[in-house]
């Protein structure tokens, strides 16, 4: 189920992870493949030890697998050191967390400007342009205010904008909407959804979450440490043990 | 992302004030401790600031100011001989009882100087004249000597009342009247006794049965001697000791007088161990309570720095943002500290006690002190958020 090259957002071929000693070992992933094509909103479901979580880490350069290759956006990632697996994230990754993880301490556009600023931009032109895609995500009013003042779906916007503020290609999101309920929940994955059809974009959504199997193009399974299938049909899935 | 380290510090407002509590609070311990000490070191050569000379000579066993070991009345002379001497004047000191009209006695710090020249004598009289002393069993008295020594009595309220010597009051020293003619402003001495000054002659009679009461002679270089090379004359000529009058405890020198004395009291008595406790206390109290406040600060942080990390910042990017915390924290912290030490200092010069002297050094030691806390605790701090796993940030 190959695609061409130049279609190709992220490839993870024949990764082997696995965590403890050599006695004790725990095998996450086993000989995983997965790929998503450029435009393309890809889910990630399976039951809670399925791998979900170290696929996800492995694409996002936060893990090193042990064996196995894996490629985002044309680049390698196998054989980089930590250095250079830092400034792919830097560069090329957004992360929208289960939990947010926006600093309460911050306003909402200061947590907006961090990628930037990791980048090393300048503040000023952090603060313009996180302002500006705050706007797009509907909170223009709300940039001062802290965090802990939204409501849950307020907050996963915030977190949104901060994933894309730097224009990354690649949108990690895991269990974005965990946290909120089904209204609130179906307009995050369709602002997702709008993002992600760029030819210069692709989302992966790791889920529990049924109800927002809708907005996927695809869904993986997985299953003990490897995908067992990719369905373009959610009806497709049997849901029951997810 | 510096900009954004110290909001972080700053929007977590019961954190920051814990943490500014424990560095000021250190900072002021070892500030205001470290002032008094040098406080109570600096009365130790009280007597090289109240009584000025450029040049001291002094038998050559002499260590210290205050241990003065009787020279011959001849060997005024010998110094007088000596080619570069403008002049030298004969200074006794001696601690002796005084009786008070109320029967009462008082350890005084007997001084005569040369009653020619009144080489030696107090800078500032705030009654009465130097002159005087000329006149049949006068001395003067110092205002702290003076309130000391003053009569008690029973006030109109009931409470006791002390009633401060004035000019015209007597004492007894030996059995001998002593009239006082002039108050006189000096600083005060480590041993708490009043400097009382009478001639030098006065003097030799209110010490009956002292066989020599030459202390010391004080010697003015004639005019293009430096002192350093008058003390190296007199001691080539004489074989007694000469000193320089320099008061400057800090810079190294075998000629000052003061500052031996300053170092025979920090190396004989357990003065510099007993205030090293509490500024080592100081040290350990502010690195206890800011290194858990910050390491607290840092895990209630972990998660965003493990995100942060995540996002592709560097742990050279995360530790300068530590760096940034801990040091604007040590800075506040050393500021707030280093100025309730100099408003305590100022509540303390007021009353006089305890000595309170805050050198630069001392602020300038106490800073590098503050800041090193904060090396620690941001220190502490780097090494939790470096063993942070980038990957924790998808665990929920």
């Amino acid at each position: 189920m190959s695609h061409p090259a130049h279609t190709v957002a992220f490839r993870a071929t024949g990764v082997d992870m696995f965590f403890g000693t050599p006695e004790n070992r725990v095998v996450a992933l086993k000989q995983a493949d997965f790929e998503a094509r450029r435009g393309e909103l890809i889910m990630l479901v399976g039951p809670s030890g399925c791998g979900k979580t170290t696929l996800l880490s492995v694409i996002a350069g936060t893990l090193t697998p042990q064996a196995g290759t894996v490629e985002v956006f044309g680049q390698r990632l196998d054989g980089l050191g930590q250095e250079a697996l830092t400034t792919f994230r830097r560069r090329s990754l957004g992360f929208v967390f289960q939990s947010f993880n926006l600093i309460p301490t911050l306003t909402v556009v200061e947590n907006v400007m961090v990628p930037l600023l990791i980048q090393g931009r300048p503040f000023d032109e952090a603060h313009a342009r996180a302002l500006a895609i705050l706007d797009k995500v509907g909170l223009k009013g709300r940039e001062e205010g802290r965090p802990n003042a939204l409501s849950g779906g307020q907050q996963q916007r915030v977190a949104i904008a901060r994933a894309l503020v730097h224009e990354p290609p690649l949108l990690i999101c895991d269990e974005p909407t965990s946290a909120l309920d089904k209204d609130t929940g179906a307009q995050i994955m369709q602002m997702v959804r709008d993002l992600s059809r760029s030819p210069e974009r692709c989302v992966v959504v790791v889920t529990h979450d049924h109800r927002i199997f809708r907005f996927a193009d695809r869904i993986a399974e997985m299953e003990d440490g490897r995908i067992s299938r990719v369905v373009d049909d959610p009806k497709l899935l049997d849901t029951t043990h997810l | 992302m510096y900009r954004l380290a110290l909001n972080m510090l700053f929007g977590d407002r019961a954190k920051l004030a814990m943490l500014l509590c424990g560095l000021a609070f250190s900072a002021l311990l070892m500030a205001q401790q470290s002032s008094v000490f040098f406080g109570i070191m600096s009365w130790t050569y009280t007597p090289m600031v109240n009584i000025r000379a450029q040049v001291w000579v002094s038998d050559p066993m002499v260590e210290q100011v205050n241990d003065a070991k009787p020279l011959r009345d001849t060997d005024l002379g010998r110094v007088r001989s000596v080619d570069g001497v403008a002049w030298a004047a004969p200074l006794h000191t001696s601690f002796v009882q005084a009786r008070m009209q109320d029967g009462n006695f008082k350890l005084i710090t007997l001084v005569g100087i040369d009653a020619d020249t009144f080489a030696g004598a107090p800078a500032v009289l705030s009654q009465g004249r130097i002159e005087d002393l000329r006149l049949p069993d006068t001395v003067i008295v110092d205002e702290w000597g003076a309130a000391l020594m003053g009569r008690m009595s029973v006030g109109p309220d009931g409470k006791p009342k002390n009633t401060p010597l004035q000019v015209g009051d007597t004492f007894e020293i030996n059995d001998i009247q002593a009239r006082i003619v002039g108050i006189c402003r000096v600083k005060r001495a480590f041993t708490g006794g009043p400097f009382v000054y009478t001639t030098y002659d006065r003097a030799k009679g209110y010490t009956l049965g002292a066989r020599r009461t030459l202390s010391f002679m004080l010697v003015e270089p004639q005019k293009g001697v430096a002192p350093a090379e008058l003390c190296d004359r007199i001691e080539r000529d004489t074989d007694l000791k000469a000193w320089t009058s320099d008061t400057v405890i800090w810079s190294w020198g075998e000629r000052s007088l003061a500052r031996n004395t300053f170092w025979w009291f920090w190396t004989n008595t357990g003065i510099p161990f007993s205030f090293g406790t509490a500024v080592l206390l100081g040290l350990f109290v502010g690195i206890a309570i800011s290194g858990q406040t910050f390491y607290s600060f840092v895990l209630e942080n972990l998660k965003y720095f493990a995100a942060i990390k995540a996002m592709g910042a560097g742990m050279g990017v995360i530790a300068r943002m530590l760096f940034v915390q801990a040091f604007t924290a040590g800075l506040i912290g050393f500021g707030l500290g280093a100025g309730m030490a100099q408003a305590i200092g100022r509540v303390m010069i007021e009353k006089g006690m305890p000595p309170f002297v805050m050198y630069p050094q001392i602020l300038w030691a106490t800073f590098a002190l503050v800041l090193g806390i904060s090396f620690v605790s941001a220190v502490i701090g780097i090494i939790k958020v470096s063993r942070v796993d980038a990957a924790s940030v998808f665990r929920g």
